[in-house]
Formats: structure tokens, C-alpha cells, sequence
């Protein structure tokens, strides 16, 4: 909790939550809780259940057990009301193809009761914030894969929520596409808004992210700020030794994880590992990231997850 | 644009969805309109001289009279029919525009109703480019009945239009639509009065007949058209199975949706 008075009650806080389909458990017992003015990340391989926490979140979902409160309430006793304070971007594209850039967001806006007065103002700024005005006029067709995202974020923050929920949102974008919308993010921070998340990408995680709930199987492995997990569960530096190891090379009493074609050993001093290897014995030295506590947490990587 | 048809509860948010519709229609509103009156002149040409030379009087109308209520409700049957099913489908289902709105304050019963407002409102337009058609070419007897059959078509355009959710509701694919149009579509073009007379039929060919929203609709707006005595009470009778069998179908399919979507 981030020491602020005015947040006593949580933006999210999920309770032993379960979702079953049939026989597939894709939720088992997630209990979290989310701070005015934070930003969120759940960090899980496909498949870990992100997308099914976000639809139980928004009541797109019905939960097996447990239960959500959004803004202190249950989200369907709060209908409509807690709609308006949330902004949607979904993993998938749904944008409207029949409309253009600028309909898009005009005609979403109306989804949220806003008068023609307010949206013909709001529109222009969205465009602008997102740098999509030159293409106001564009069928959604148009548009490459980074400006519909941003479109996406842009209609998401039509009628100014307070928590936007973000199902991956820079997933198959190329790295300046990523940046600038990762920029856009900071700035919803800096105004205030909650924000929640969900990636498989770390470095996307490690850089907006206060706070990490690390998801895997359904279930939540650990959280903490991407700091503390990365003190909790790996050490300050990570030597990498590739396969075969060289030969006469002792690893006892050293932290070691075996990814396939290399091992990893984790260190607060690299010179405890390196020391032990014989000259020219080919290595890599480097700080450890939350890719290396996902890891250890789950003994595989998070990019091939199911 | 406001509310399309009074007498539903339409709110902003499902008068939203149903400006969308409205908005992405707009681009199409000529070929719309050249398609909706060109499709009644081929029909009333071919049927005209087709038939009305062989049939002097059905039911005690000339053919042309006779033919152009039957028209109108066929019009009306066919564009919302379309509208909520095929084109309701591509929303819902391919583009995956629901999902979008489901996640605004807008409730899955506004959606439905912008949904169906809008399949009606094309189907009532439908119709009133047979009316069009029909004030020039001939065939209303009763151009003051014309305006007391609006109310009647309209509600006979929701009514097809909720029955078609229903189909939506529990499409997996566009397979179901073909038996829609073989099994709803074509028998109320053929058995309902629009052509032909119900009464010539084999009685169980009437019973189904009288199963289906448009025998209905036919029965009532053909005398107003006509200029035809009706009976108050058998129109009554029609006008209220028509509200029940839209109630019915707009809830079942709620239903069938709210299961699918939230389930």
C-alpha cells in the first residue's frame, strides 16, 4: 500500500477467486488487491489466466467462486456506474471496421452517454495524445498495426475513467510502436488513473509497473514491486555458462537453474561464480531481471508458456 | 436522428448502438434506396403482367390491389429479418463489435434493442419504398389507410426483427441462416397472403400459415389498404399476437445471448 490516505479503499480487490469451463480450471483462487493511482502488471505466459481476471474484473465474466469489488462494490450490483469509471482495451481488435478513426471514437463515446458538445471536443485531444490526428479521417482498415493500438488506448479514455485495464497492450508491436504507447501510459499515470495490466513481456512489466503479480496456471505465485521480487527470488547478478559446462567446473553450493542450452547461476558477487571456471571459459555476466524470477518461480520462461 | 420507433423503450445508450448502425448505413443510403425501389417495380412488372393479365379478382380486389399490401409486409419481413440475423450476426460474431460495446455502460438489452430497433427501421423503409412505388404505379385503394397501417408495419418490422435474434442468438456460424430463410423467410413469401390467398391452401399448410407473424400483419394492413371493411376485433387480434410474439422472441433470445456472452 502505497501510504496514501485517501486510498483506503482498493480501485480492485479480488478474493479467492475461481473460474471453471467445463472441466479447464482457468482461475484457481487469485486474491489481489489494486491502490488508487498505481499501475498493476499481471505477468504470466499465455494462457495463465490474465484475460479470464480481467473479464470476472469488468462482469464480462461470471466468477466459479470467489468474488471481485470494484470501487468497493460488486461490479454487477454496480452496472452501469462502474462502467463509466472504467476504459477497456481488450487484447484483441474490435475496433469498429465500418466507421473511421474519428467516428470510432465519436460513436463509442455515445456507448457512454457523453453529449455531441463534450465528445467534439474530447475527440480531437484523444487523437492528438495518441498522435493519431492526421489519420482522423482514415478507415480503421487503414491503419497499421501500432495506430490501432493506440486507437484502442485512445477510445478506452473516451469519457476519462479512472482505472484503465489493459489486456497486453503492446503485444506483436515493434519496438518504437511500444515505446510511444508505453510513454502514453506514464502519462495516464502522472495524472492519477489506476492502472492494471497484464504482459508477457518483462521489460514492459519492469518499466510502467509499481507493483507485479506474477501469474502462472491459474494461480498467483508471488507479487511485490519488480525490485523486491527481484531481491526475493534471484540475486543481483545472473552468470550465464553455456552447454557443455567446462570441464573440472564445481557448482556446489552455488543457485542454479538449468534453461536447455545453458545454465544459470545466481550471485550477488559474479566473481564467486567466475572464479571458479577455468581461463578463456566463455560466460555472461548480467543484472537480474523478472524474467529470471518468473524462472525460478515456474522452472520455464515466460515466452513459452502454453 | 432521434428514437426510431416511439412506442419501444429506447434510451440513449440503445439509440446509440442504433446511430451507429444509422451512421455506417448513411454511405449506403443511395444504392439502399435504388436496390428497395427497384426490387417492388421488377416484382410489381413481372407479377403484374405475369399474373394480374390471367387473375382478374382475388378476394375481391384486383390483383394489384391484392398484391401491393402483400408487398409491403414482405418488405418490411425481409429487410428486418436480414438485419437482424446476417448483418447482426457480423457484428456480434466476425468484427466483434458487441464485445467493444458490452464494455461501455451500455447493457446487453440496450444492445439488443438499438439492434433491433435499427433492423426494424430498415425494414419499415423497405416498405416505404414499396408504398412509393405503389402510390404511382397503383394498388392503394386507401391512401388514408396507408397511414393507419404504418403503426401495424412497424410493429410487424420489430416483430420480425426480434424473431431473427432469436436465430442470431444461437448461430454458431452462417450455416443456421440458410434453414432461417428456407424454413421462416420463404414460407411467409409464399403461405402468408402476400401473393396468394391463405384460404386456398390445404388446411395444414393454413394452420402453419396462421402460425407465422406475417399472415397477420397481411390480414390487417390489406384492408386498411384496400379500403376494405375490417373487423376491429379480429385486427385486435391480430395486432396483439404480433406484440406477444415480439415480446416473446426479443426475451428468449435476451436469454440465449446473456448465456452465451456471460457464461
Amino acid at each position: 500500500m502505497e501510504g496514501n490516505i485517501a486510498a483506503a479503499t482498493p480501485v480492485i480487490a479480488v478474493e479467492a477467486l475461481e473460474k471453471r469451463y467445463g472441466e479447464v480450471e482457468a482461475v484457481r483462487g487469485v486474491s489481489f488487491s489494486i491502490w488508487p493511482g498505481t499501475c498493476v502488471g499481471l505477468l504470466g505466459p499465455n494462457g495463465a489466466g490474465k484475460t479470464t481476471i480481467m473479464r470476472m474484473i469488468m462482469a464480462l465474466a461470471q466468477p466459479t467462486s470467489g468474488y471481485v469489488r470494484l470501487f468497493g462494490k460488486a461490479p454487477s450490483a454496480l452496472g452501469r456506474a462502474m462502467r463509466e469509471r472504467v476504459g477497456l482495451v481488450p487484447q484483441e481488435d474490435n475496433l469498429d471496421p465500418d466507421l473511421s478513426v474519428r467516428q470510432n471514437l465519436e460513436v463509442y463515446g455515445r456507448y457512454f452517454g457523453r453529449p455531441a458538445g463534450e465528445l467534439a471536443e474530447r475527440v480531437p485531444l484523444l487523437l492528438e495524445f495518441m498522435q493519431l490526428i492526421e489519420r482522423a479521417n482514415a478507415q480503421v482498415m487503414q491503419l497499421s498495426g501500432g495506430m490501432k493500438r493506440r486507437l484502442i488506448i485512445a477510445r478506452a479514455l473516451i469519457a476519462n475513467p479512472e482505472l484503465i485495464i489493459l489486456d497486453e497492450p503492446t503485444t506483436g508491436l515493434d519496438p518504437q510502436a511500444r515505446v510511444l504507447i508505453w510513454r502514453r501510459l506514464v502519462d495516464l499515470k502522472r495524472e492519477g488513473k489506476t492502472l492494471l495490466l497484464t504482459t508477457h513481456y518483462m521489460d514492459e512489466a519492469q518499466r510502467l509497473c509499481d507493483r507485479i503479480i506474477i501469474i502462472d496456471g491459474g494461480k498467483v505465485l508471488d507479487e511485490g514491486s519488480p525490485q523486491e521480487l527481484i531481491d526475493r527470488h534471484a540475486r543481483a547478478y545472473v552468470v550465464e555458462i553455456p552447454k557443455p559446462l567446462p570441464p573440472g567446473f564445481v557448482e556446489d553450493g552455488l543457485e542454479r537453474n538449468d534453461i536447455g542450452d545453458a545454465v544459470l547461476y545466481y550471485t550477488n558477487d559474479p566473481s564467486e561464480v567466475t572464479r571458479r571456471l577455468p581461463p578463456h571459459a566463455t560466460y555472461t555476466t548480467r543484472g537480474a531481471n523478472l524474467e529470471d524470477v518468473f524462472l525460478r518461480l515456474t522452472g520455464h520462461s515466460l515466452r513459452q508458456g502454453a | 436522428m432521434s428514437a426510431p420507433i416511439g412506442a419501444i423503450p429506447v434510451n440513449r445508450y440503445s439509440r446509440a448502438v442504433w446511430r451507429r448502425n444509422a451512421l455506417v448505413w448513411r454511405r449506403l443510403i443511395g444504392p439502399s434506396l435504388a436496390t428497395n425501389v427497384l426490387d417492388p417495380l421488377i416484382f410489381l412488372f413481372a407479377f403484374g403482367y405475369g399474373l394480374g393479365a390471367v387473375i382478374d379478382q382475388v378476394g375481391g380486389l384486383n390483383y394489384l390491389s391484392f398484391v401491393v399490401p402483400g408487398m409491403m409486409g414482405y418488405a418490411a419481413m425481409f429487410a428486418a429479418s436480414f438485419e437482424s440475423t446476417v448483418s447482426t450476426y457480423a457484428r456480434f460474431h466476425m468484427q466483434r463489435t458487441w464485445d467493444a460495446i458490452l464494455a461501455t455502460p451500455v447493457t446487453l438489452t440496450e444492445l439488443m434493442l438499438g439492434e433491433m430497433s435499427w433492423a426494424a427501421t430498415k425494414g419499415l423503409f423497405s416498405c416505404c419504398c414499396v408504398i412509393l412505388v405503389g402510390s404511382v404505379w397503383g394498388g392503394i385503394g386507401n391512401p388514408w389507410g396507408v397511414v393507419l397501417a404504418l403503426p401495424v408495419l412497424a410493429l410487424g418490422a420489430v416483430c420480425f426483427a426480434s424473431c431473427g435474434l432469436v436465430v442470431t442468438a444461437h448461430a454458431k456460424s452462417w450455416d443456421i441462416f440458410a434453414y432461417f430463410f428456407t424454413f421462416w423467410v420463404t414460407p411467409m413469401f409464399m403461405f402468408s397472403g402476400t401473393f396468394f390467398e391463405v384460404a386456398r391452401f390445404p388446411w395444414f399448410i393454413q394452420v402453419i400459415a396462421w402460425i407465422l407473424p406475417m399472415t397477420h400483419l397481411i390480414a390487417v394492413v390489406r384492408p386498411l389498404t384496400a379500403g376494405l371493411a375490417l373487423d376491429p376485433l379480429a385486427a385486435l387480434g391480430h395486432v396483439s399476437y404480433l406484440a406477444a410474439l415480439a415480446v416473446a422472441a426479443f426475451c428468449f433470445a435476451r436469454l440465449k445471448f446473456g448465456a452465451r456472452l456471460f457464461g
